[in-house]
């Protein structure tokens, strides 16, 4: 009966493109946890993935050691000519973190947006499936105090956020991301300060957009872009990168200015998952409601 | 002890791909163009034409729910994928011969398929406007190079596996 063989076969088809529907739509929803099943083969799978990344990442460095070797001449004179800068560079900071503090304490005002605990982590995987989502695995996860939304930074600058924290490894995902939660609330330094949003990146340029600034800012290139901590879960002064190009949106009332990201987001090895100390709107709403 | 090895090459497959991904970012995403290891699929589909069917419907289907839940964390995509692309390729290989030329191309072929129909989702999803001359410029091309590359490699040790574990349970 080749007829009744067909039609089960067109009835699997069936089904299996509406299951496929139906995970797909479950998946996109704004989840805050991960249900245990997956939370289970994500930490199985970050803990392999630990594994095998130890003897890889010991060759790679390896490898990137000898290469740096080559051009540790170079290197080294022009840190040193640098050195002398640094010192006065650090000299002010001291002076200028005390004044700081002082005007603080007469202040009587503690909190500030931009203290954090944080917490070192190791990249251990990377999603091969680059350009439509673009995940990175750390090594931490709840039980080191990693939770969802926190803020994650190399000694360069903000990377992006935590996605899914696991038990023992959790999930970043990067600025570079196309996604529509993905929103950075940032400062242009300079005289005018300039608020602006994190909106996507530019696949093409390699560059990140920041849109929504006045269109009256005056915005000069190669001025800095921090995190301006109003997102409730950041802090603030992180580092993003530095402005290379400016347009006018095609409405006329904003500008966007186009951000050269100060971290190379493809050579990411070790990274800190930041805890900010003045809890964000969302966390209080959350404390009081469990309380 | 043999009946270990295709799980342990499965896995050791699926993570290595992402551990690749990671060690050389730089190089395979760092530049202006994006080259997937698609390691996996080459495991699948030659499972598909030199395995036995059934196991490699297990596989493409237990892999590509991995994949969905370990890397990209959208379910189904993949675990949809991979069965699939395993069956049609069996149904091809009923026709064709199955001499190492025939079955690289092939399965670059279903990369190229995977891709293109993993992109046509994403476009439909939302998680990306790149239009289709840019995603063949800057994805489908490199990645099919890069995996050619694997595929050379790969192909004789993959089949001479794959084939002497299936004499072994067929012999028992």
């Amino acid at each position: 009966m080749p007829q009744f063989f067909f039609n089960k076969k067109l009835i699997l088809l069936l089904v299996s493109i509406i299951l496929l529907v139906a995970l797909i739509g479950f998946s996109m929803r704004d989840r805050d946890k991960l249900t245990w099943p997956e939370q289970f083969i994500q930490d199985t799978t970050g803990w392999a993935q630990n594994v095998f990344n130890k003897p890889v990442s010991a060759v790679t460095r390896f490898v990137e050691n000898l290469g740096d070797l080559q051009h540790t001449y170079d290197e080294n004179k022009k840190l040193k000519a640098r050195l002398d800068e640094y010192v006065q560079l650090k000299t002010e900071v001291q002076e200028l973190s005390e004044e700081n503090e002082d005007l603080r304490k007469t202040l009587d005002k503690k909190d500030s947006l931009r203290e954090y605990e944080s917490i070192q982590a190791t990249v251990i995987g990377r999603d091969p499936d680059q350009m439509w989502h673009e995940l990175i695995r750390i090594n931490k996860g709840k039980l080191q105090g990693v939770e969802k939304n926190m803020a994650v930074i190399t000694a360069d600058g903000l990377i992006g956020k935590v996605k899914t924290p696991g038990q023992f490894s959790s999930t970043v995902e990067l600025l570079t991301s196309v996604d529509t939660t993905n929103r950075v609330s940032a400062i242009v330094q300079g005289d005018d300060k300039a608020y602006g949003i994190i909106e996507g990146f530019d696949e093409e340029k390699g560059l990140l957009m920041l849109k929504r600034i006045p269109y009256d800012k005056k915005i000069k290139k190669n001025s800095y872009v921090i995190t301006s901590g109003y997102g409730g879960i950041f802090p603030r002064g992180l580092p993003i990168g530095k402005v290379v190009d400016v347009k006018i949106d095609q409405n006329g009332l904003n500008q966007t200015a186009y951000v050269q990201p100060s971290t190379d987001f493809y050579d990411i090895n070790n990274v800190m998952v930041l805890e900010r100390k003045v809890a964000g709107k969302e966390a209080e709403i959350q404390d009081e409601g469990q309380e | 002890m043999r009946k270990l090895i295709i799980p342990l090459l499965a896995l050791i497959i699926f993570i290595g791909e992402s551990v690749l991904a990671n060690v050389f970012s730089g190089y395979l995403y760092g530049g202006t163009s994006f080259l997937i290891p698609r390691m996996t699929v080459i495991f699948i589909a030659f499972l598909t034409i030199y395995g036995s069917r059934k196991t490699a419907f297990m596989y493409a289907f237990i892999l590509g729910l991995l994949y969905d839940v370990a890397y990209t964390e959208i379910l189904g995509v993949y675990t949809f994928a991979f069965p699939v692309a395993a069956y049609l390729i069996s149904k091809i290989m009923k026709i064709l011969q199955s001499n190492l030329l025939i079955s690289g191309l092939i399965t670059l072929l279903f990369i190229a398929v995977i891709e293109a129909a993993v992109y046509q989702l994403n476009i439909l999803l939302g998680f990306t406007s790149v239009d289709f001359r840019d995603f063949s410029l800057l994805r489908l091309v490199p990645t099919l190079l890069l995996n050619l590359v694997f595929i050379v490699i790969t192909a004789y040790p993959l089949r001479r596996t794959i084939e002497s574990l299936r004499v072994d349970s067929e012999g028992e």
